[in-house]
């Protein structure tokens, strides 16, 4: 019973949640860029908008990769939130990840399908990553159970320092930020137009929107297991990890596949090795 | 019981004589479809009667069977001898009669021909008669309309199938003997016989090119089988007896039996195609798409995981059991990173079996019964959906011409059904909550316990995984003219490709129940707990049913939302210019032409390129084997 409070808690304040961290994110981007920045709730008034527009597309298996991408975000989370396995939360959020490619990829058009194989290579980018930060939290908790790390008394970031960063580059992935975003590029300059969203319009384009809004907060989520023994710093990791993210997004270039993949599998990897080898030897 | 036994192992065998001397077209039909129906049964009524201890064969019409067997063995070699001189190989010729040196040794010498009980039943051998008989039907009942029009694409004065179908069918019946042998010399026979069924296989269309990847692959086989015979005179001089289920109660660690069962692992790598043999089974891919469906999903392959499997309670604990774990998960890694690199449909998916094989003996390594577990649970899983997988390759390169993944780009357009069928099974290879994917999960939990370099391997192995099929599947699908026909499939094709899919997700959803039925009992102290349709352990809990249910219903209401899309406005793609009034993708381009829409994958050639990484991992792998064999000494 109790599981089912938090799957619903999660279902209906995660998408509130990221929409409003959208719209934070966008006044403190515009603060660093000497700009007032639109309203906080804009995300949202964004997203209504979408689902008031005609319905277009250009076939029909974009209408269900758009969904399924929504689903399995959403279920992704539900799973956080029943406290399941931490696995089992990464491989159902990968289906969402995947057909996200895929609905990209269906349409004939070169932006979307450039931006179907550069979102390949943010997969392969962080993927493994998540994988060895849930190896890491098994080799401290002896579980890959949510469950099982309220059991701990100590903070997990004490014992976990470096995989906490390697999984800032997983979040920079998946946040779509600089300078990994070049699978759905938010700038209008940029030669991409919006990558794998390109044939994206109206109320499909409003899902995908949500499904974002639900991987944010799956993935800061995450972040939240580091210092899950109090709540206050628990916000703190929070806020000053995102601060982070949002200064890197605004002082990085967009870079190429090849610089990402060299810098997160050598610098991402190697540091959650290095971690991880601590913990076995510990 | 030993009825069913005669059933699985020599039916097979009868019904290949009746193919390859009845060259009646009608007959081998019904004989395929009768005796797929009849393996199918008996490994039901097998798998209904449960496991059976190790059992007496007895005498074969007055003739012992173990001397039969032992009779045998030697034709076989002699066979296999005249295959390596007739293609002059001395790799062929040289591990043939080192197998024959030592083989007559053994038997002529060593072994004191006390009785063995030939013939045993355990769960994994239920679980791999299940998989041979049922998958490996299907494949030969697929291949009946498959090699008609294969045929008429070659223009063939005199038809070969009777010689084709005679091999697919004795394999299946090897395959069954292997894997319920008891009597080790009895497997030896087994795994020998599938040896030089693929060798056949292979060659079948006696090209150059075809003759060429046979003889690569009887002289790869034939190192196995030589490996085999060394682990089991080792194993034998330790154990003293020819009895696997007495050497694996034996429990001892001498340095001895270690490297006999090390020994007995390579050639199961052999088998099993592990890097640095991967070679032969991508090779293997000029065989008729059938023939790749069997090797890479129901026989050959598995026929090596299994021994792996078999022996791996024997060496539980020890640095063998490490150094498999890691050549395996470097396999795994391996062939995903090459898998990345390539645009061949048939190839992918051979880097694709390799690298699950791969998975499958990094769990056997691991060898605690999760992993285990995970095994047995991919095992079955990927059969299934590889087995589906290849002959939709086939189908659809009789359809277009080609196997190339770049010319299957919007397939969904010309062939919805096979299109549609083709990405069911590449979901069904990646995503939860589809067997294989548990199976990895389960790989992954467990590898969590094992060591640091497993687990980094299996990490970006199978993101890469991800990457190379999900690739293909999307770039299936594309847009469909409104009131277009669907193709036509003949029903001996569609009834193997949707018995194949609807069980790749019917079983899935049944895993929890397979788990406690099939393969609880099978591991000493059962890993997972089944509640709520769950399966749930000490390292985590995979939510089958829940999630099932959930996704299911999501996903109707998707492919519901998404069948409404008459009602949407259909538009031409984005192209930063004018569309075409040709449409399909095409823009207009300088001097008011049209300029045709052209895509292609991102291969990463730099880094994933196949002639490049192929010698180092083979380098690497041998090395490991190398520590893997003297690890165990």
């Amino acid at each position: 019973m109790e599981t089912l409070i938090l799957v619903i808690i999660g279902l209906v304040a995660a998408p509130l949640l990221g929409g409003l961290i959208a719209g934070l994110d966008r006044r403190v981007t515009a603060w660093f860029q000497s700009r007032q920045g639109p309203p906080i709730m804009q995300a949202f008034y964004d997203v209504a908008k979408l689902f008031g527009k005609e319905k277009m597309v250009v076939n029909q298996w974009q209408i269900l990769c758009a969904w399924v991408y929504l689903i399995a975000a959403a279920v992704s989370v539900a799973l956080f939130f029943a406290q399941g396995d931490l696995l089992l939360v990464f491989f159902v959020q990968a289906i969402g990840a995947v057909f996200l490619v895929m609905g990209a990829m269906a349409a004939k058009s070169p932006y979307s399908q450039v931006g179907a194989q550069r979102e390949l290579l943010q997969i392969l980018a962080y993927e493994p990553i998540l994988i060895l930060v849930f190896v890491g939290f098994y080799m401290v908790t002896g579980s890959f159970s949510i469950d099982a790390i309220w059991a701990q008394d100590l903070p997990l970031l004490a014992r976990m320092p470096l995989l906490y960063l390697a999984l800032g580059y997983a979040l920079t992935i998946k946040l779509r930020k600089s300078p990994f975003d070049f699978s759905t590029s938010h700038h209008g300059h940029q030669e991409l137009v919006k990558g794998v969203l390109t044939e994206y319009s109206g109320p499909y384009l409003g899902l995908i929107e949500i499904a974002h809004w639900y991987e944010t907060v799956l993935v800061l989520s995450l972040c939240a297991l580091f210092w899950h023994t109090n709540v206050a710093w628990m916000a703190l990791l929070l806020v000053a990890t995102y601060l982070l993210e949002i200064l890197v997004d605004n002082t990085m270039a967009r870079m190429t596949w090849r610089w990402m993949l060299k810098r997160v599998w050598l610098l991402g990897m190697g540091m959650s090795v290095v971690n991880l080898i601590w913990l076995y030897a510990g | 019981m030993s009825n069913l036994l005669v059933l699985l192992i020599l039916l097979p065998a009868a019904a290949a004589l009746v193919c390859y001397f009845v060259r009646s077209m009608a007959v081998r039909r019904l004989t395929v479809l009768a005796t797929g129906g009849i393996l199918t049964l008996s490994a039901l009524g097998l798998l209904a009667q449960g496991t059976f201890a190790p059992t007496e064969v007895g005498s074969f019409l007055g003739i012992g069977s173990d001397f039969l067997v032992t009779v045998l063995d030697f034709v076989l070699l002699g066979v296999i001898y005249f295959y390596g001189y007739k293609h002059k190989s001395l790799l062929i010729q040289g591990f043939t009669l080192a197998q024959v040196v030592l083989l007559a040794w053994f038997e002529f010498f060593m072994v004191g021909h006390e009785a063995v009980p030939a013939m045993m039943g355990d769960q994994l051998s239920l679980i791999m008669v299940l998989v041979i008989s049922i998958v490996g039907s299907l494949i030969c009942i697929f291949a009946l309309p498959y090699m008609k029009e294969h045929e008429e694409h070659l223009h063939l004065k005199k038809t070969r199938q009777p010689r084709f179908f005679f091999f697919m069918l004795i394999f299946l019946g090897a395959m069954n003997g292997l894997v319920l042998s008891n009597n080790i010399l009895w497997m030896y026979f087994f795994f020998e016989v599938t040896t030089f069924c693929s060798f056949m296989l292979i060659g079948h269309d006696a090209t150059e090119i075809a003759t060429k990847n046979a003889v690569r692959a009887l002289w790869m086989n034939a190192l196995g089988g030589l490996a085999f015979v060394i682990g089991m005179m080792l194993v034998y001089t330790q154990a003293g007896t020819l009895n696997i289920s007495a050497i694996l109660a034996l429990g001892t660690t001498a340095p001895v039996m270690l490297t006999g069962l090390a020994f007995l692992c390579l050639a199961g790598f052999t088998k099993a195609a592990q890097v640095p043999f991967q070679s032969w089974l991508l090779g293997a891919m000029v065989a008729p798409t059938p023939v790749s469906a069997l090797l890479h999903s129901s026989t050959m392959v598995k026929a090596g995981v299994f021994v792996v499997l078999r022996f791996a309670p024997a060496f539980a604990g020890t640095f063998l059991s490490t150094g498999v774990a890691v050549c395996g998960a470097f396999t795994f890694l391996a062939c995903a990173a090459l898998g990345v690199g390539q645009s061949n449909g048939k190839k992918i998916l051979a880097y694709s079996t390799v690298g699950n094989l791969g998975l499958i003996i990094c769990c056997a390594g691991i060898n605690t019964p999760l992993a285990l577990t995970a095994a047995i649970i991919l095992i079955l899983f990927h059969a299934i959906s590889k087995s589906l997988l290849f002959l939709c390759v086939g189908t659809i390169e009789q359809s277009i011409g080609s196997r190339d993944i770049e010319d299957m780009r919007g397939l969904y357009g010309s062939n919805p059904r096979t299109a549609l069928i083709t990405i069911v099974g590449i979901l069904t290879m990646i995503l939860p909550p589809f067997g294989v994917l548990l199976g990895k999960w389960m790989a992954m939990e467990a590898s969590a316990d094992s060591n640091i370099f497993v687990v980094v391997m299996l990490a970006m192995g199978s993101a890469m995984m991800v990457v190379y099929l999900a690739r293909w599947a999307g770039s299936m699908m594309g847009s469909r003219k409104p009131g277009a026909r669907a193709e036509s499939q003949p029903m001996l094709i569609r009834l193997p490709l949707m018995t194949l899919c609807l069980g790749a997700v019917v079983l899935s959803l049944a895993s929890p129940w397979i788990y406690n039925s099939m393969l609880a009992p099978w591991i000493g102290s059962a890993p997972f707990v089944v509640g709520f349709g769950s399966l749930e352990s000490a390292h985590g809990t995979f939510v089958v049913v829940p999630l099932f249910l959930v996704l299911g219903l999501g996903l109707l209401y998707a492919v519901r939302a998404a069948s409404g899309y008459r009602r949407v406005k259909i538009m031409p793609p984005y192209v930063s210019g004018a569309n075409s009034a040709s449409g399909d993708g095409a823009y207009v381009g300088p001097m008011n032409g049209d300029v045709p829409f052209s895509t292609g994958n991102l291969y990463l050639g730099e880094m994933f390129a196949e002639p490049k990484l192929t010698p180092i991992f083979n380098a690497l792998a041998v090395a490991l084997i190398v520590l893997m064999l003297g690890g165990a000494l």
